[in-house]
């Protein structure tokens, strides 16, 4: 009950604090360059110069110290051995290089960069194509949406138990095996098929983004103009031609957005990995490995260059998106 | 009338259409209609060998048990007091920035805006130690406080993104209008900006909260004890104790993820209108 109250108190605190901070630096920037007298007129300039930046400042202040200042450090800890004492060069990659684990994890990154967002895209637009002409497509949306809603470590639970294996001669609490056995299959112990296994891994995500790219593609298809479809209607085409030849190109720039989205999600992955299989059974992704290298073994050092390694994998992404941005705004 | 109904397709492809759908519909909650039949199954149930029969009664005294055996309630209370901090934290913040960029044209603004679009894409990983680090020398490691904080900046980026193109989006001139008439500028943002950004705070309230609630990642990083873990980190150190006992783990999750589906059920319309906002544009 205490910490309730010390709680709310530090809400109200922050808040009145940025309140407070808004109205007394504006304030402070009316009487220092009042919009009267002689200088008016520059004054209200000056005053406009500095005004944008009072209502910046907090917000850069937090970012400059949680997130410019720690990608440096991370940059520098990469350069360093196991403890961030001493310099090493450029070891830490070298390792990378000839460390099989490694090897493994960019491997199985790749093929979910390509594997995921091209899976949740392609049901999200079905799923968005199908539900938009039945009276209970709503509902059927809210359902496909609802894993979104749920998180990734809570998913990963349920499939775990989805997958579960419980041993010869034992009957089967997996469905997946329940089912396998229903129709006269051996139970199998999924997780740990080599190759295979990061597939299952991969259907969690899919499951949990299809509903992302479902909404997002559901909006950019009611957005299309009816003429377009009303001419290829009376032009004869056919359903699939509709969607196909009409639809489909003209939300390119909306499934851009989503194939982008997602590829940055699947980049930055690793809760499932770490909670279904732990990287093991050739299973490892970067994110997971970095993971296991900063906690396990306590090497901020590898740990930071894997680090390193995905943010140079999402810089191109990162530039495509700004350079977009920008000629959004021209 | 266009598109064409499916009334008035053709009868076979409307039955396949019919009953494919709700197939597919079931295939695709099945993890999750399996769990929640798992949370309500009795352990007798589960030590006799019926994992996927009727129940042989509601065991709803699953649910009670997790609270009895674990100390879900003080992480779910833990996640509350992470993700509630950071909502309001996010949209205070991030409704200022939001103004500032998309109102005042200043010669870095470009630049800044860039900063919190570069923002939300950095991985999460590269700031793990640093913030770690930070964290502690600040004293506010295993401190709901210190991860409501981290949050809040990381989460800020995105948000600003958000809340400057809608505000963006507004019709520009009745600030202007307001500026000729003298009203100073504090009062333009807090009576004429701030009253028509409610659809976007309610949309990016919603979000931020969902984010926040399933975070896992920094949650492990930047706590570590019962006392102050959320829900996410709690989950999965349960699912470790619990290795068998598939009923508790069940209605462990379910509990887990009762809070962000309830919002979103409650709220779907803002959850939907602040992904399409925050993807398109």
């Amino acid at each position: 009950m205490q910490q309730l109250l010390l709680a709310s108190a530090t809400i109200v605190v922050g808040v009145f604090g940025c309140v407070g901070y808004f109205f007394a630096s504006n304030l402070i920037l009316d009487s220092i360059f009042p919009a009267r007298g002689p200088n008016a007129g520059r004054n209200i300039l000056r005053a406009g110069a500095v005004r944008p930046w009072l209502f910046l400042f907090p917000a850069i202040a937090l970012l400059t110290v949680y997130l410019v200042y720690p990608v440096f450090v991370s940059i520098l800890l990469s350069f360093k051995d196991g403890t961030g004492d001493n310099f090493v060069g450029l070891d830490n990659y070298t390792w990378l290089l000839s460390d099989d684990k490694f090897r493994e994890s960019v491997v199985n990154n790749l093929l979910w960069l390509v594997v995921v967002p091209a899976a949740s895209t392609f049901f999200g637009l079905i799923a968005a194509a199908l539900t938009d002409r039945i009276k209970w497509g709503n509902f059927a949306k809210s359902m496909i949406f609802m894993p979104m809603a749920i998180s990734f470590i809570g998913a990963s639970v349920i499939w775990k138990f989805i997958y579960d294996y419980r041993g010869e001669g034992q009957s089967e609490i997996g469905l997946l095996n329940a089912l396998v056995e229903m129709f006269g299959g051996t139970a199998q112990i999924w997780l740990t098929i080599p190759f295979w296994n990061n597939f299952l891994l991969m259907v969690v995500l899919i499951w949990i983004q299809t509903g992302f790219a479902m909404v997002i593609l559901s909006a950019a298809l009611r957005g299309i103009p009816e003429e377009t479809i009303e001419a290829a209607i009376l032009d004869g085409a056919s359903p699939f031609q509709i969607f196909l030849k009409i639809k489909v190109p003209q939300i390119w720039g909306t499934i851009a957005v989503v194939w982008t989205t997602i590829t940055i999600t699947v980049l930055k992955v690793f809760d499932i990995v770490y909670a279904m299989t732990n990287g093991q059974w050739g299973t490892q992704v970067l994110g997971s490995m970095m993971y296991d290298w900063m906690f396990r073994a306590n090497d901020t050092g590898r740990g930071s260059a894997i680090a390193l390694v995905i943010m140079l994998m999402v810089t191109p992404i990162m530039i495509w998106n700004i350079r977009t941005t920008r000629r959004e705004m021209r | 009338m266009f598109p064409r109904p499916i009334q008035q397709a053709p009868r076979a492809s409307r039955i396949a259409y019919q009953v494919a759908l709700p197939v597919a519909l079931l295939l695709w909650l099945l993890p999750l209609l399996g769990v929640a039949m798992t949370s309500v199954r009795p352990a007798s149930d589960l030590a006799q060998g019926n994992y996927f029969g009727m129940p042989s009664y509601l065991a709803f005294e699953n649910y009670a048990d997790v609270f009895r055996n674990s100390p879900i309630a003080h992480y779910i209370l833990n996640s509350f007091k992470v993700t509630i901090p950071t909502v309001i934290g996010c949209l205070v913040l991030s409704c200022m920035t939001g103004f500032a960029l998309a109102i005042y044209k200043f010669r870095s603004n470009l630049l800044v805006f860039f900063l919190f679009v570069a923002g939300n894409f950095v991985p999460f990983q590269i700031l793990m130690v640093p913030v770690r680090d930070l964290t502690l020398s600040l004293g506010l490691y295993n401190s709901t406080l210190g991860l409501a904080l981290f949050h809040i900046a990381f989460q800020t980026g995105f948000c600003t993104l958000f809340m400057r193109n809608f505000i963006k989006a507004l019709p520009f001139e009745l600030i202007e209008a307001a500026r000729v008439e003298g009203v100073s500028e504090v009062r333009i943002f807090w009576f004429i900006v701030l009253p028509l950004m409610r659809p976007a705070i309610a949309a990016l309230s919603v979000l931020i909260f969902t984010f926040i609630w399933n975070d896992y990642f920094w949650a492990t990083v930047l706590t570590t004890s019962a006392e102050t873990q959320p829900v996410t980190a709690g989950l999965n150190s349960l699912n470790g104790q619990w290795v068998a006992a598939w009923h508790l783990v069940s209605a462990g999750s379910i509990i887990a993820a009762l809070p962000p589906v309830v919002m979103f059920f409650a709220m779907q319309k803002h959850f939907i209108a602040g992904l399409t906002l925050g993807a398109v544009k």
